[in-house]
This record gives C-alpha cells, sequence and structure tokens, in this order.
C-alpha cells in the first residue's frame, strides 16, 4: 500500500495542474468564441472570393500576366516551391500543430527536390521545428525573417504576407506558392489542406463536365485585362490567405478547447481514483492501529 | 422606375449589402461608373473611394477600400476590404491614421513602406471625406 504522504502530494499536485487546465479551457473557450464569429463573418468573403475568381477567369481571354506565367522550361527537380504554413503559436493543443507539421513533412518528401523548398512559417511552434530540423537534415529551407504571429488575424498582416510572396514570384526566387493550413471540417473535425496560390492557374476551370471548353461569352476589362489581372491576383492572394490565417486560427482554439477539456477531465478521473486509494491508506493504518491497540490491551489481561 | 438587378456586396469581415438595386455608381480606376440593369459583362478592380447605390429610388452612400467588381447583365458582387456606411465611420479611428499616416510620410522611407504609408492615409482620407459629405 502506498504512502499516505506521497498520495496526498501527488493529490494535491494534480489540482494545481488541473486549475491550469481549466483556466486555459475558459480561455480558450472565450477566444473561441471571437475566433468563430469572426470565422462566420469571413466565411461568406473567402467562399465568394473563389467562385466570384473562378467566374471570372472562365470570361477571361487568354493572357501573358506574370502571374499566370506556370514557368514551363524550369525542370521539375529545380523548381523552387514556397510554402506558408499556418501553425500555432503555442503548444498544448492537442494533435493540431502535429498534424500540420506531417503534412508539410510530407509535403517536402514528395517533391523532387527538398532542397528547393522554402518554408514560411508563421507561429512560434512551427518556426522552431523547421529550423531546428535545418540545422540537423539541411533539407527545405526557413526564411528566418518570416515572423508573424497568428494570433488574432488581421487583414494588415494578410496583405504583408501575400506582398512577400508576390514579390518573390515575380523576382523569380520562387516558381510556385502553395498555402498549408488547417481547414474546418465540422466543429470537431480538422484537416491540414493545401491550395495552390502561384502561379495562378485555371487547370480546373473553364473545362465543362464533357471536357470541352465552354464557350463563354468573354467580359470587358476596364481598362485591360492586364491590368485588371495584375490587381485582381495580389487581391486574390491576400483574400486566400486571410481566410485560411481566420480559419486555422479558429481550429487552433478549438483544438486547444478539446484538448485542455480531456485533460481537465482526465486529471478530475486521476484525483477520483488517487482519493480512494488515499482513503484506502488511511482506513488500513486506523484499522492497524486499533487491532495493536486492542492486541496491547488483550495481553495486559 | 427603373428595372433593378441584384447586388452583393461583400466585405472581408462581413456581407454589406444583399438585395436588388435600380443604380449602382462605383470609382473604378480610371473614373467613375455607373452600372444599371443589362449592363454587359465586366470585370474591373475598385481603389478605395466611394460608392453608391439607389434602392427604390433613394441612394445609398458607402466607403469602400480595395476591391473588385463583376458585372454581369442581372446581377453585381463586388467584393472587397472593407465597406462601411457613412454612419458607420468612426472618425476620431481616422483622423489618427490620418495623423499617423502623415507622420511617417515626413520620415525617410523605404519605397515599399511609403507605398504602404501612402495607401493607409488614402484610406483615412476617404474615411473622413465620405463620413463629412454624407454624414453631419
Amino acid at each position: 500500500m502506498a504512502n499516505i504522504r506521497e498520495i496526498r502530494e501527488r493529490i494535491a499536485s494534480i489540482q494545481q495542474i488541473l486549475k491550469i487546465t481549466n483556466a486555459m479551457y475558459l480561455i480558450s473557450s472565450s477566444k473561441l468564441k471571437k475566433a468563430r464569429k469572426s470565422l462566420d463573418a469571413t466565411t461568406p468573403y473567402f467562399e465568394k472570393l473563389q467562385s466570384t475568381i473562378e467566374s471570372i477567369l472562365e470570361h477571361t481571354p487568354h493572357t501573358r500576366q506574370t502571374y499566370f506565367d506556370r514557368r514551363q522550361n524550369v525542370p521539375e527537380n529545380k523548381r523552387k516551391k514556397g510554402y506558408i504554413v499556418i501553425t500555432a503559436d503555442k503548444g498544448l493543443c492537442g494533435s493540431y500543430n502535429h498534424n500540420i507539421l506531417r503534412y508539410t513533412e510530407q509535403k517536402l518528401s514528395d517533391s523532387p527536390n527538398p532542397d528547393n523548398c522554402y518554408l514560411f512559417v508563421m507561429g512560434h511552434v512551427g518556426r522552431m521545428y523547421f529550423q531546428n530540423r535545418m540545422k540537423t537534415k539541411k533539407h527545405a529551407y526557413v526564411d528566418g525573417e518570416f515572423l508573424y504571429t497568428t494570433q488574432n488575424p488581421t487583414l494588415y498582416r494578410a496583405r504583408e504576407i501575400a506582398e512577400i510572396v508576390l514579390e518573390k514570384f515575380e523576382k523569380k526566387e520562387l516558381d510556385e506558392v502553395h498555402l498549408i493550413y488547417t481547414n474546418m471540417i465540422n466543429s470537431s473535425q480538422f484537416e491540414p489542406k493545401s491550395v495552390q496560390l502561384l502561379p495562378f492557374s485555371r487547370r480546373h476551370l473553364g473545362k465543362a463536365n464533357d471536357g470541352t471548353m465552354k464557350k463563354l461569352p468573354k467580359a470587358s476589362f476596364v481598362p485591360s485585362p492586364e491590368e485588371v489581372m495584375a490587381y485582381l491576383i495580389p487581391n486574390f492572394a491576400k483574400g486566400i490567405i486571410y481566410g485560411a490565417m481566420v480559419e486555422a486560427f479558429c481550429c487552433e482554439q478549438q483544438a486547444r478547447m478539446t484538448a485542455m477539456d480531456s485533460a481537465t477531465n482526465s486529471a478530475k478521473d486521476m484525483i477520483k481514483d488517487l482519493s480512494l486509494l488515499y482513503n484506502r491508506a488511511r482506513q488500513a493504518t486506523i484499522t492497524q492501529e486499533i487491532t495493536e491497540v486492542v492486541g496491547g490491551a488483550n495481553s495486559l489481561e | 422606375m427603373s428595372k433593378s438587378f441584384h447586388l452583393e456586396i461583400i466585405a472581408s469581415d462581413r456581407i454589406f449589402y444583399k438585395g436588388d438595386c435600380e443604380h449602382l455608381v462605383i470609382t473604378a480606376i480610371d473614373g467613375l461608373l455607373g452600372i444599371m440593369y443589362g449592363h454587359e459583362p465586366l470585370v474591373t478592380s475598385l481603389p478605395t473611394g466611394e460608392l453608391k447605390y439607389m434602392v427604390d429610388g433613394k441612394w445609398h452612400y458607402a466607403a469602400i477600400s480595395e476591391g473588385f467588381i463583376q458585372v454581369m447583365p442581372e446581377s453585381s458582387i463586388i467584393l472587397a476590404d472593407s465597406c462601411e456606411l457613412p454612419e458607420e465611420i468612426d472618425i476620431k479611428r481616422a483622423e489618427e491614421a490620418r495623423e499617423r499616416a502623415e507622420e511617417q510620410l515626413r520620415q525617410k522611407q523605404s519605397i515599399m513602406e511609403y507605398y504602404h504609408t501612402q495607401a493607409a492615409l488614402n484610406r483615412a482620407m476617404n474615411r473622413l471625406k465620405i463620413s463629412q459629405k454624407h454624414f453631419k
């Protein structure tokens, strides 16, 4: 039977942790409420943006715009791929970070030449992970100056990020840009997801179900398709990044809330088991003492 | 009353307007553009500026910052970073933003920073202008 004092100390320490996890649960649930609200506000924009861009592209005449440049002359193993990865700033949120990191790892190992991958990591956890990894394996370069938090996403931050990657793309420092974030399927299911930002492709667009090109009336562009596209695509990139940031932040809070809730529950379970053990041990010592007293009294007679 | 078309104005943080509209006037890159029912398909980008739309014979005004519009004969969609009614504009905040931007413009900056501050100044001025014009 375990020592009574030991058990008591254990219960005390679990109670301390329980307080912390419970506080974190409350904090993340209030943050989640806020994040959920901004997600609900952004979702119509995010969805409409994608569908509108798709329908605009269907009406777009072929343009030689830089953002459409697929750079087919660059061989597959020399293509410089950029990944914007959205992780959390802190740990303790269940498998949220783990999933997104593992997904990114897989993307990296899938690419023909991991040395040509450039990572733009948002959030402290992911940045630390990939920087450490760079020291040991020397694959995939992490941009050390790309310091952005994922807390409380703003449009301003999304704009800056979009500008950074678009500039790198224009300068041919990158040939492809992907965005990796956590997608919310429903309130308890998340899944890492990747979206190709650049080059802007309409591979999946403009084709009807029977595989033929749709003949749609060409819309007019004011002042010219090139100019509108040069404006539209940065705007689109910014919108997509913002939407992804909001969604990932919401997922993070949800994941943390679930994780902290289950931590609190298991702490409670542990306390329950331990107090049972404690009471039993206490009872055992009392019984033993009584037996001793009775035994002593008996021997006196 | 002229025939109306369906208009959707969606800002990044909310749905600003969704419904019928008879006449829409936007500020495009090179000037004002009026849109009514049956306009030819058109796509253009909208810089920071003013927007007005007529519902039931009454004009509504709004301040809009950076976005684009897709016009179809029977419907139009505007997607913008932000869109506000004149009475919703926080004058104090816009005033502060303007002062901050002006202060920054006096400093030496890189070209990139210069563009950023200029855009910020533009947004602040636009807000102030529209709120002064339509909301007293």
